[in-house]
Order: structure tokens, then sequence, then C-alpha cells
């Protein structure tokens, strides 16, 4: 059943490639729209009583020798990140289409290769598999933002590939030196295997607390580099602000959340005693990350690498809530992996779409649209505040719940609410100015595009009010279009409902991250390596 | 009713110590009747039909009628809700918000309902904040008719939003709900002070509302958080139920618990931000960019009274604290603010922000009666204040409405004898003695509750009490001052006026219907021939308007423009219900026997405090254990020393500004609008400190300098460090590899030759290397 | 190695027990000795010359010096590997040279030069 999943979106680009020119659109949008419905499908058949566990299990041997297998699987927090991609991907392509005019079948093959494998990554319950599919995003993404970007492309294209090849390559070394431990020293080990499952216990049994601490740092400076986390971040502006729109909204979508899963699934399970220990480290480079990237988005003029700065921002929350090491925490953090995707997906598409129409993106030369563009601006106040975290839309749940995670983390000596952990309160705290930072930099930003007076590039033709007038951008109305509104609404649909209702995702979330959380905290503490008395009298 | 009291608190002596306040306990809540859910269905809903007639391009007044209908609405559940309650507290619940579980112990797990709580302040609040919305949405209908089919439809969505909001706020049944109406709150004002979102003031005055709040909910959130770690709940049920214990939930004794205090410290800075107290008051005059009707809801009546309930609400939970901490920070904020804004008031000329400061210096007042350990008169007071600020507020706007924006009350004169004015200058001055606390109104007894109690209220429950009674009895009578300043200045005297060039607050029948606001004022230029804006920032400047006594209304181009059926009802309204606030201090409490309905109604709910003395233990026990008015019982001189007050204050205006005409026998020396000579003369006198009120004490600038310079300055170099060191770094390493390459480059020489010579000197050297190898 | 340096060992005693033959007998080091011979010759013809045919031309002379070196290898080993193997090399030198021929026939036309110097676009 997963294998639809996968063998769409392969299958859709590979026709792509084939087809002609003119059928690409159509064939995008097909395989995207099946491969939603493979989605759907999957989450109709879900028993969601068994979250915590893989299911819908398939393998296929590829190495035997080696113990290479394709073997699939999902819970229910890799279920809702596919979700979340096969959601976002229609709207992509959709988004596309006046934006990309040329070269459109290696376009569109790219995103749907893209596709197949970020659904991989998700999918996988094998490490080589999982690796393969997370190196091979790079591959597209590459294509789409060397040829399809604006005019820094080549260079943002190289970082971006270089920057997070490197980090992998160091990850990989991690995983495998995992696998070798676990070929080695497991007593009635059968050879190889990367089954991830199997490597996970094995390292939790056979690695001693230096070496836990040796393969967090060799994962981390994989997985940290794509979430990114504060030092790491730098390819993340320029290779957002170049990419085209569609390769944005994937970029901060679903790619930045490759780090986080890969953390959520490897580096918390495998070295729960490393992760303990230098928790708080990584918290407070978490917290560094909200309010530097916060602060230099206020200063930004390109409004796009606004948004992009503000990613490092808000991924800081993110990964500030998993290492709070808590239930709250560490939902917050997976809900934050889809609301982000959501809200700073939909910023990204906005921001396209007046690139279309007006071919610049500072904030100088463009600005005060919202009496020429009133539904856009409805569409970018809307999404502003989701992403500024206002309560009753998606933004606000997760990063409450993050922030509520990390001021419970560690704080059971001060009540009942309070958790094993170990962060505390003024990690929360120091991290809640970050909310401060976030309206500060998002509403100047609204400020100048939307509200004010209105300001046009100078070889911009006014149309005049309303008036839907030929352009040089592909004869674009001043207002969106009736498609870009398709495009917007269901992501709107989605932030709104995520904000007033969030309990699907609660509810089903509370099993398998109940489970992680306690078996963290619990090997974590177990081997002594985490302060006295962390484990907590409340458990 | 009475006999419903249960167990509410209950008229506990004051003796035994300052330990004992805590209420002996809050009911635990009954079942609420559902529909008590539909107010906050009913303004979102309408919020919604608002956005669908934006969407579908609606032309007409549609919006304002489907939210004077759905508001009245929700005052009419409101109402029924009051009349058919029991005197318990009640909750109702729709569904799961954010419900989190993570053990079964206490404490483990979280839950935040989208669910109402109902007690006599979550009533009090709804009647006057429907109410008043009921009645401000009728008066927007009118006054914002020059934008049908522009902003009308936006403006009513937010305006229906803030009342969903302020519901949620009000209503919410835990403290995460109270944070979405708080921030929701936030949401609309910014919305709608940013209505006007070409002007460049609007938009930053927006901005600043919203961030000074949010600074205040980093206090909110972090007071709610530690609470759940303390209580282990954020609904107000079990937390009374838990403060009213005496212990924390892991059992630890509560009045020597750090919670005790801290906690409400994080509360009170929210509180204060949302009140725009001390410190955080600063966006509060800046709102005044909003349309008036915007600035009289939201900026007057309801939001900014959010702080006050705020600590109502957890008032268990703020007298937990045996020191009293936390009250004490309270009250003296409110003091402070209550001063300073007052003095503010007096000098500068702008009448709509006269009313801005206005507000916040009564706001003060509130504060300070909840420090001060009088709830009653906090919430009575923001009652009051609700009504009357409400009618000044639209009175203001009416004049607004009618002279192009015009606000300086030097360029306005006599507005109350011109031609459909009549009722507004009425109304004015209904608004005005209440503010001033002229007796046997509804804003004197409300304020009178406040200041006996202040001075009975002993220094060693709130620190420095007595001071704080005197610097409020001070402030009062500047309050008398500044309200009749302006009412002297700007709607009796002489008639003449200079029209404002505000195009946007002109009526729609002066431009043609469609056309954009800013084509019509470019096609009109500064058509008046008086082009004197109201420069928003210019007062401190000394310069005089350009008044022209011998201006004759009939014969210029210009027309006042009076107000049409919808704003006078909603002016009418207002005046007459803060002509009637005054009748509930007479209507027999529910709870008790003193202090009128909305003691009762606050004896009735979580705010429920036995405020030290006043139940009159004699006098005796005054000069014992409480504070005293001169060695008077405050309770009983109290209303003739507040009368006398605002009598005196008011007599200086008319001393200052009043005309000439009628009075002029007593006072009086005002002979046109922009003239005031005693008043500039006493203004001249204390010349810098003038200069200085005029410029808001500089406290923009000082903030300015202190904190968005910094910030920015360091944001500029974090952004320097990031392409330059951290993004330096990362290319340095790029970079190490290509020098090395490049200074390995020269080698590759492309001649063939070269390679071959290479190969063959490598051939050279394995046989070399071979040979020796062998040899050995 | 090892039977390769007996084989070396034994011819040379072998040579040194027979000082009478009929002429001295042609071993395996007169072969080594031309071959080296081409072998160097080829060299220095490449290294030296500019002309791109001359240069394939030292090209086939060093692998005909490595043949050489097969083939006598081959039959002082008595067995058929070098000799398979220089068919081999042979087969591949004949496609080789029309491949390269042809090369340089059109590098010729591209710069009616057959210096070798004048194609220098590697550089780095």
């Amino acid at each position: 059943m997963l294998s639809f999943l996968l063998i769409i979106p392969l299958l859709s680009a590979l026709a792509i490639g084939l087809a002609p020119e003119r059928a690409s659109k159509g064939l995008a949008m097909l395989g995207s729209l099946l491969a939603l419905a493979a989605g759907a499908a999957v989450v109709a058949s879900f028993d969601w009583g068994r979250g915590s566990a893989f299911q819908f299990a398939a393998a296929l041997p590829v190495v035997p020798e080696l113990g290479v297998t394709l073997s699939l699987g999902v819970d229910t927090v890799a279920l809702w990140l596919v979700v979340l991609t096969v959601i976002l991907q229609p709207l992509c392509v959709l988004g596309s289409f006046s934006a990309i005019t040329e070269r459109t079948r290696t376009y569109y093959a790219s995103l749907m290769a893209l596709q197949a494998a970020m659904l991989g990554v998700f999918l996988a319950r094998d490490l080589i598999f999982f690796y393969v599919c997370f190196e091979f995003t790079l591959v597209p993404m590459y294509v789409l933002i060397s040829l399809y970007g604006s005019t820094n492309r080549r260079k943002a294209a190289t970082k971006f590939f270089l920057y997070t090849f490197t980090g992998s390559i160091i990850a990989l070394a991690g995983l495998i030196y995992v696998a070798w431990v676990a070929a080695t020293r497991v007593p009635d080990a059968a050879g190889w295997t990367f089954d991830i499952a199997t490597l996970r216990s094995a390292a939790q049994a056979h690695l001693s607390p230096t070496e836990q601490g040796w393969v967090m740092l060799a994962m981390m400076a994989g997985f940290a580099v794509k979430v990114p986390l504060f030092p790491v971040h730098t390819w993340l502006p320029l290779a957002h602000t170049e990419a085209p729109t569609a390769g944005s909204v994937i970029l901060a979508g679903v790619l930045l959340k490759l780090g986080t899963y890969a953390i959520y699934r490897f580096v918390l399970p495998f070295v729960p005693v490393a992760v303990v220990e230098y928790a708080h480290v990584v918290a407070a480079l978490s917290i560094v990350g909200i309010l530097y990237g916060g602060l230099i988005c206020w200063v930004q003029r390109d409004v796009k690498k606004l948004v992009a700065y503000s990613s490092v921002a808000h991924l800081g929350f993110c990964m500030l809530g998993m290492f709070a090491l808590n239930a709250a925490g560490v939902q917050g953090s997976i809900l934050y992996m889809i609301n982000h995707g959501l809200s700073t997906g939909a910023l990204f598409f906005l921001i396209g779409f007046m690139y279309e129409r007006y071919h610049t993106r500072s904030l100088e030369e463009v600005g005060g649209l919202g009496s020429k563009m009133p539904i856009w601006s409805t569409f970018m106040v809307f999404f502003m505040l989701a992403s500024v975290g206002l309560p009753g839309l998606n933004g606000f749940v997760s990063e409450f719940l993050c922030v509520m995670g990390a001021f419970q983390s560690g704080a059971y000596t001060l009540g009942p609410g309070g958790t094993a952990g170990p962060l505390g309160p003024w990690y929360a705290f120091i991290a809640g100015f970050g909310m401060i930072v976030a309206a500060m930099y998002l509403l100047y930003m609204t400020g100048r595009i939307v509200f004010g007076p209105l300001r046009e590039p100078p070889g911009h033709d006014d149309h005049g009010h309303g008036h839907a007038g030929s352009h040089e951008g592909g004869g674009l109305p001043a207002d969106l279009t009736a498609r870009e509104v398709v495009v917007l609404a269901p992501i709107a649909a989605l932030c709104l409902f995520l904000g007033v209702y969030p309990k699907p995702l609660i509810a089903t979330l509370e099993g398998p991250v109940n489970d992680k959380v306690q078996m963290v905290l619990s090997l974590g503490n177990a081997a002594g390596a985490a302060p006295a008395g962390a484990a907590g009298g409340e458990r | 009713m009475t006999g419903l009291m249960g167990g509410w608190a209950t008229l506990a002596a004051a003796g035994g110590g300052a330990a004992a306040h805590a209420a002996p306990g809050i009911p635990a809540p009954g079942a609420g009747s559902p529909i008590a859910l539909l107010l906050l269905g009913l303004p979102l809903l309408a919020a919604a039909l608002c956005g669908v007639f934006a969407a579908t391009g609606n032309r007409s007044k549609l919006p304002a009628f489907t939210s004077v209908a759905a508001l009245g609405a929700c005052f009419g559940i409101a109402l029924m809700l009051f009349l058919n309650w029991n005197g318990q507290p009640a909750t109702a619940r729709a569904f799961d918000w954010i419900s989190l579980d993570w053990g079964a112990g206490k404490g483990q797990s979280f839950d935040a309902h989208f669910g109402v709580y109902i007690d006599g302040l979550t009533l009090l609040w709804m009647l006057f904040v429907t109410g008043l919305a009921t009645v401000i949405a009728l008066y927007s209908m009118e006054y914002m008719s020059h934008d049908v089919g522009l902003g009308y439809c936006r403006y009513f969505a937010a305006f229906n939003l803030f009342v969903f909001s302020m519901t949620a706020l009000v209503m919410g049944d835990n403290l995460l709900m109270l944070f979405l109406g708080w921030e929701g709150v936030g949401l609309c004002s910014y919305l709608l002070i940013g209505y006007y979102y070409k002007r460049a003031a609007a938009v930053a005055a927006a901005k600043k509302a919203f961030i000074m709040n949010r600074i205040g909910d980093l206090g909110l959130l972090m007071g709610i958080l530690s609470t759940f770690v303390v209580f282990g709940t954020i609904e107000y049920a079990p937390l009374f139920q838990m403060i009213a214990s005496g212990k924390t939930a892991s059992g630890a004794e509560l009045a020597s618990h750090w919670s005790v205090w801290g906690i409400p410290l994080m509360f009170a800075v929210g509180a204060f931000g949302k009140s725009a107290q001390f410190i955080f008051y600063t966006w509060l005059p800046d709102a005044m960019e909003g349309p008036t009707p915007v600035s009289a809801l939201i900026h007057a009546a309801t939001m900014v009274t959010a702080g006050v309930f705020l600590i109502g609400r957890l008032y268990p939970l703020f007298t937990a604290d045996p020191a009293l901490i936390a009250l004490s920070v309270v009250a003296w904020a409110g003091v402070i603010t209550a001063l300073w804004a007052a003095t503010i008031e007096m000098a500068i000329f702008d009448i709509k922000r006269v009313m801005g400061y206005s507000t916040i210096s009564q706001l003060g007042f509130m504060f300070a009666g909840m420090g001060l350990l009088t709830p009653t008169g906090a919430a009575f007071h923001t009652f009051t204040h609700a009504f009357f600020k409400a009618t000044l507020f639209l009175g203001v706007g009416a004049v607004m409405h009618g002279f192009g924006g015009q606000l300086d009350l030097r360029r306005l004169s006599g507005v109350m004898w011109m031609r459909g004015f009549g009722l507004v200058g009425i109304a004015m001055l209904v608004g005005s003695i209440n503010l001033s606390g002229v007796p046997f109104t509804a804003g004197f007894f409300s304020k009178d509750v406040i200041l006996a109690q202040a001075f009975t209220t002993p220094g060693t429950m709130i620190w420095g009490a007595q001071a704080a009674a005197w610097l409020l009895l001070l402030t009062a009578g500047m309050t008398a001052y500044y309200t009749f300043r302006t009412f002297l200045r700007v709607y009796v005297g002489p008639r003449e006026f200079v029209p404002g060039d505000d195009a946007e607050l002109l009526d729609l029948g002066r431009h043609p219907k469609g056309v954009s606001l800013d084509e019509w004022h470019a096609q009109h230029g500064h058509g008046h021939g008086h082009g004197h804006g109201h420069d928003d920032h210019g007062h401190g400047s000394d310069h005089r308007a350009a008044v022209r006594p011998d201006f004759d209304p009939t014969t210029e181009e210009f027309d006042p423009h009076p107000p049409g059926w919808s704003m006078k009802a909603a002016i009418g309204l207002c005046m007459v219900l803060s002509i009637l606030a005054a009748g509930v201090y007479f209507m027999k409490p529910a709870v008790g026997n003193h202090g009128g309905w909305v003691a009762g109604m606050v004896g009735q709910s979580s705010a429920a405090f036995a405020s030290p003395g006043e139940h009159h233990g004699g006098a005796a026990e005054h000069a014992a254990k409480l504070g005293t008015f001169l060695g008077y019982d405050p309770h009983k001189v109290m209303y003739y020393v507040s009368a006398g007050v605002g009598l005196i204050g008011i007599l200086i205006a008319a001393f200052l500004h009043g005309p000439r005409g009628v009075w002029s026998l007593f006072i009086g020396n005002r002979t046109s609008a922009a003239v005031a000579p005693r008043a500039d003369a006493l203004a001249n006198l204390f010349g810098p400190l003038t200069r200085a009120a005029r410029n808001k004490y500089y406290v923009d600038e000082i903030y300015d300098a202190l904190v968005r310079t910094p910030l920015r300055v360091l944001a500029h170099i974090f952004h320097i460090l990031d392409q330059g060191l951290v993004d330096g770094l990362v290319n340095l390493c790029g970079a190490l590899p290509r020098m090395l390459a490049r200074s390995l480059r020269p080698s590759q020489s492309g001649v063939l030759q070269g390679y071959a010579v290479g190969m063959a000197a490598g051939l050279g050297l394995i046989l070399i290397v071979v040979w020796v190898l062998m040899l050995r | 190695m090892a039977t390769l340096a007996d084989g070396l060992h034994l011819s040379v005693l072998a040579a040194a027990a027979e000082p009478a033959a009929i002429a001295p007998a042609i071993g395996l080091y007169h072969y080594l000795f031309v071959s080296a011979a081409l072998f160097a010759l080829g060299v220095i013809g490449f290294l030296t010359r500019r002309n791109l045919i001359i240069m394939f031309l030292c090209t086939e002379m060093m692998f005909q010096a490595a043949g050489i070196a097969l083939i006598a290898f081959s039959r002082f080993h008595l067995n058929h590997t070098g000799e398979v193997f220089v068919i081999f090399v042979l087969t591949i030198a004949a496609a080789e040279a029309a491949l390269a021929l042809a090369l340089v026939v059109l590098l010729f036309r591209r710069k009616e030069t057959l210096d070798a110097s004048e194609w220098a676009a590697l550089r780095g």
C-alpha cells in the first residue's frame, strides 16, 4: 500500500520526462493528485489504536548480504508528515503554472522526483533506504534551484548541496558506526542489518555514554544542518531566496522537516544518554537561533529573505520543544513541523505571487499593496498571524506546546505540572522573547508590504484599481487569480482548523510521543548520565 | 438571591492579620446553560458573514445591520443569562481545544477547553461589553459610511471579531481561553487602529500597540505556565478550590510558596500591558489613530479594562499572599499611571488624545482600586467609566466627523451652539461631569468607593497606602480640571472653528461614491483653504493656530456636518446609560449590604473580597488598625471631600478657560478659540514642565533610545555577523580546498609533453625505489 | 616473484656452465635489452618531438617494446600467456592507431598544424 506513495510520484516523474513539454503540467497535477489520493487511502485505513507501531509494513531485500532492505512502514508521526507532503505537492504544482513557462518538463519531473524522495524518507524503516532518500532529495532540489532560481541561483544551489551533503556524510558515518556496533557487539547478531528498530535497540544497549556522545555529534552534524540549527543555518536564507516559489515552499514545508524528523527518529531513541546530557546545549542553540534569527529578520529588505530567516527562528522553537523531552514539548515540536510547513509555505506562495507581478522582492520598492491587491493582502495578513502564533490559528498551538514543554521540563521541583527533563522555566522565558521578536519582524513586514501608501517599482505599469490589465509577467491581473486562491485557500482552511481543533493531531500523536519520551528519559537516566534526580519523583 | 449565597466569600472581618483575606471558598461550578456559548458563536458568525460580504463585493450597509443584529442578540443573551442566574458559578463546554495526557497523576494532563465560566464578574463585564458594542456598532454604521464598499466590511468583520475575542477573554473557563481572547483583542485592536492603513502614523500605531501588548502577553503566558506547573491546572474552578485550600498541588503551604507572589506578578505584567499601565502605556495614546468608535469601544470601554478583569478574576491568587506584594505593585502602578497621565492631559491640545490619556488615568484608578483592596470599587469604576467614556468618545467622534477631522482644541469653540450639535454638547457635558466626579453622577460614586477604600486600607497591608490615597485624591482634582478645560474650550464659548482636512472623515456625500479617498483627495487638494491637519506630533511647538475670529460658517464653503440619526441615537443611549449607571449604586446588592448592585455582582465572583474596614467596625477600629482621612472615617467623609476636590478642579478650569458671556461676571476671559490668556500664562510659568508634558515626557523617545535603537543596531550587527562570520566560516571551509587546489594548479600545464615528462619521471622514480629496495 | 628470480638465476648459471658454445647463446637478457632500448627510444622520441604523428609513432614503439618483453618472457617460461597477450595488444594497437590517426587528422583540420604544444586547452 505504501509503495504506491513512492511509485506514483516516480512514475509520473518518468512520464513527464518522456511526454512532450505541453503535457508536463497536466501529468504533474495528475501524479500529485493520485499521490494525495494514495495518502488519503493510507490515512483511512490506518489503525489509530496502534499509533506507535509501524503499519503497512512491506519489505524487499536489495542487498541481502549486507542486510539492506527496501522496507516501508508508517507510524502516526511519519503519517502526518506524509500527509503534509502529499497536500503541499499538488498546491506547489498548481502554484507554478504561471511562474514556470520554460523547460517545464525538467521542472515538473524534478518536483515529482523530489516528492518521491521525501516520502521515501518518511516511509523508510531501513537505514540505508532512509539515507538514500534523504540524500536523493538534494538532486532534484539542486536542479530546481540552479535552473529555475533567480539571479544568484548557482551559488545558492551549490552551497545548499555541498553544505547539507557534507553534514549528511558525517551523519552517515555515525549511523554506520551504530550498524557496525549492532553487527559486532550484539551477541546473537545474524550479520549486518540496517533495520532501524534493530539498530535502535542495539545502540541503546551497546553504546557506552562516550560513544553515544560522539554518535550524537555525528548525527546532529547532518541533521542540524538540515533543520537548520543556529550556527549551521546560513545555507537556508540563500537557498530560499534564490529558489523558485514552489522550491521554497517545498524547502520550508517539507525538506527542513526531514532534519527534525530524523532527529526524532534517530537521535532521540538511539543515543538517549547523550541526548539527556547535551539537550541543554541544543536548546541553548535553538534559543539563540530564535532570537538571533528573529532580529535578523527585522532588518531585512528582501521580503523572501525575511521569511527565510524566520524559518531559522521558527525551527528554533521546534528544536526547543523536541529537546524538552516531555510530552508537551515533543508533541508541540511535531505539530510545529506541520504548522510551520503550512504557514511558511503559504507565505512563500504569497511572496512568489507578488514577485510574478512586480519582479522584485525588495520592501523598499514595493509596498502598500493593501489597496491594490486586497485578496492577496487578506491572505498575507492571515498567514502572517498564523506565523506570529496568534491563538486560534495553528501556529499558536505548536508554539505554546513547545514553550510549555521547555517550561515544564525539569520543573517537577516546582509542582506537579512539571515533568522530568533537562530544561526549565528559564529556557521558556528567554524563548518567549522570540514571540515578541516574531511580532516585531512580521508586523514590520506586513506594515511595509500590505499597509502604508502604495509603492510600486518604477518600471511597473499601473493597471488602475481592480482592472485586469495585461502584464509582462504572463498576463496576470492585479490581484490574485482564481487558481492562486485555490492554492492558498486549502492551506488557510487547514491553518484555521488546526488552530481551533488540533485534537485529531494531538490525540493521535499522544501515544507514540509518550512512549518515546518515556523510553528516552528512562534510558537516559538509567545510565546515570543525567544530573542526579532528574528522573523525577513523579514517575 | 441572598439565599443562594452559598460559600461565597462573605464579609470576613478585616482583623486577624493580613493573611486571613483569602476567600473561604468559591463554590464548585454547576452546569451552565449552553446558550452562553452563543455569546461566542454569534459575533464569530457575524464576522464570517462580513467576510462573505467583502468577498462578494457588497456595497451596502448590510455588514452594519448584520453586526448590530448579532451584537444586539448577544446583549439579549447576556441579559437573559443574568436574569436567570442563580448566583452560583456555572460552566459550559463546547469542545476540547488543547488537551494532552502524559500520565495518570495530578498535573500530568493539560486541558484547555472551549468553554465558559459564568459568575458575577463575567456577567458584569458581558453586560456592558455587549451592550456598548451594540450601541457603538449602531454609531459606526453612520460614522464609517464614507467607506461603504471600501473598508466597511473589513471594519465590521474586525469589530465582530473583537467582540468574540472579548467574550472569550471574559467568559473563558480557563487561562488559555483567556489568553486566546487576550491576544485576539490585541489582534483586532491592531487591525482597527491600522484601519486607515494608508496613513503611516496609523500603521505605526497599530504595530506599536500589538508589540507592546505582546510584551505584556509574555508575562501572562509565563504566569499561565507557572500556574499550571504549580497548581497542575489552568481551569478556574479547580484552581480556585486549590487556592482556597491554602496548598499548592504538591501539598506545599501556599502562603510561604514563591508562587503566591511570583505568579501574580507575572499576571500583573500582562495586565499592565493590556491596560496601558505605567511603562507600557505609550501605545494607547497612539491607538487614537483608529476610527473614533473603535477608540470608544476598544481603547476606552472594554479591551483596556481586560487587565482589571484579569486581576479580578485571579483575585484569590493575588490575595493569598500574606504580604500582598503583587497587589502593592498593582496599586502603585495604578497611582503613578493615574497621576502621570493626568499631568500630560492638562498640557496637550488634541481632544481625542486628551480622552486617550484620560482613559489611561482612569485605568490607573481602577488598578489602584484593585491594588488597594477594593475590587468592588475597581469593577464599579470600570462599569461606570465604560459608559461615560464611551459617551465622551462618541461625542468627540461626532465633532471629528462634522469638522473634517479637526481635533485641536485651539481651533474649535462653541460647538454646542451650532446647528445639530446640541445633543453632542449635552452628552459631552454629562460625560464630563461624570469624569470629573460631580456629585450624584455615576463617576462620582465609583471614584468615591476607590478613594474611600484607599484611605481606609492600612499601610501595613498595602505598602504606602496612605500616600497612594492622597495622590489619587490629587489626581481626581486634576481630572476635573482637564475634563472641563476641554469642555469649556470646545463646546461652549464663541462659535468658531477651523475645519480639519481629513477627507477620510468627511461624509460620503461630499465625494462621488466608489472613488477611492486618495483620488478624491488628490482632486480636491487641500481644498478648504485652511490646510492645517491635526499634526499628531506637533503639539510641542507653540505655534498659534490660524483661527480667524471673524469666521462665519454660513459663508464659507465648509459646513459643519451634524451627526445623523444613528450617531445621535448611539450618543443619546450612551448618555442615558451613563446617567443611569449612578442608579446601580443604590440597588440592593445580592451579597452584603453595601456598595450597590456591582458590589453584589463582584461579591458573587472570584473577586469576592471583604475590604478592610468596609463594614464600619467603629472609629476605634479605624484608629487602631485602619487608615483614616485626617482622623475621620474615610467611608463617611469621602463623599464630601471628593466632591469638593472635583468642584475645585472645575472652578480652576473655568477660571482659566471659561468663556466670556454668561460666565463673564465671575470668571472666564476667553474671547476666541485660540485664546485663553490666563491658561497660557500659567503654562508659560511652568515652562519646561509644560513642554515636557506636551511631548508626553519624551517617554517614546526614551524607549526609542533605550530599547528600539539598541535592538535595531544589534539586529544589524547580527545581520552583518551572520553574513561575515557565521557564513564566512562556512565559506572559509569551502575556500580552503579551493586555495590548495589553486596552488597546485600551475602543475597542470596542458602541454602533452609536460604530462609525458611527469609520467616518465614517475616511472623513473618507481624504478629507483625498486632498485634501492632490491639492493637492500 | 620467486620463480622469476630463480629463472634469471638459472639462465645465468647455464650461461656460465657452457662457455664454449657455438655462438654466444641469445638469452633472455638480450631480448630484454632490445626491449628496454626500444622503449627508451620511444620515450625519448615522445618527450622530445612535437609532431603529433611522430609522437604517436613513438608510443607505438613503446608498445612494441613491451610486446618483445612479453614474448621473451613467454618463451622463457615456456607458456603462451605472453603471446596471447601480445596478440591482444596488437589488435588493440591497430584499432587505436586508426582512431588516433583519425583524431590527428581532425586536430590538423582545426589548426593546420601538427605541433602538440598548440593544444593546451587543459591548462589549469
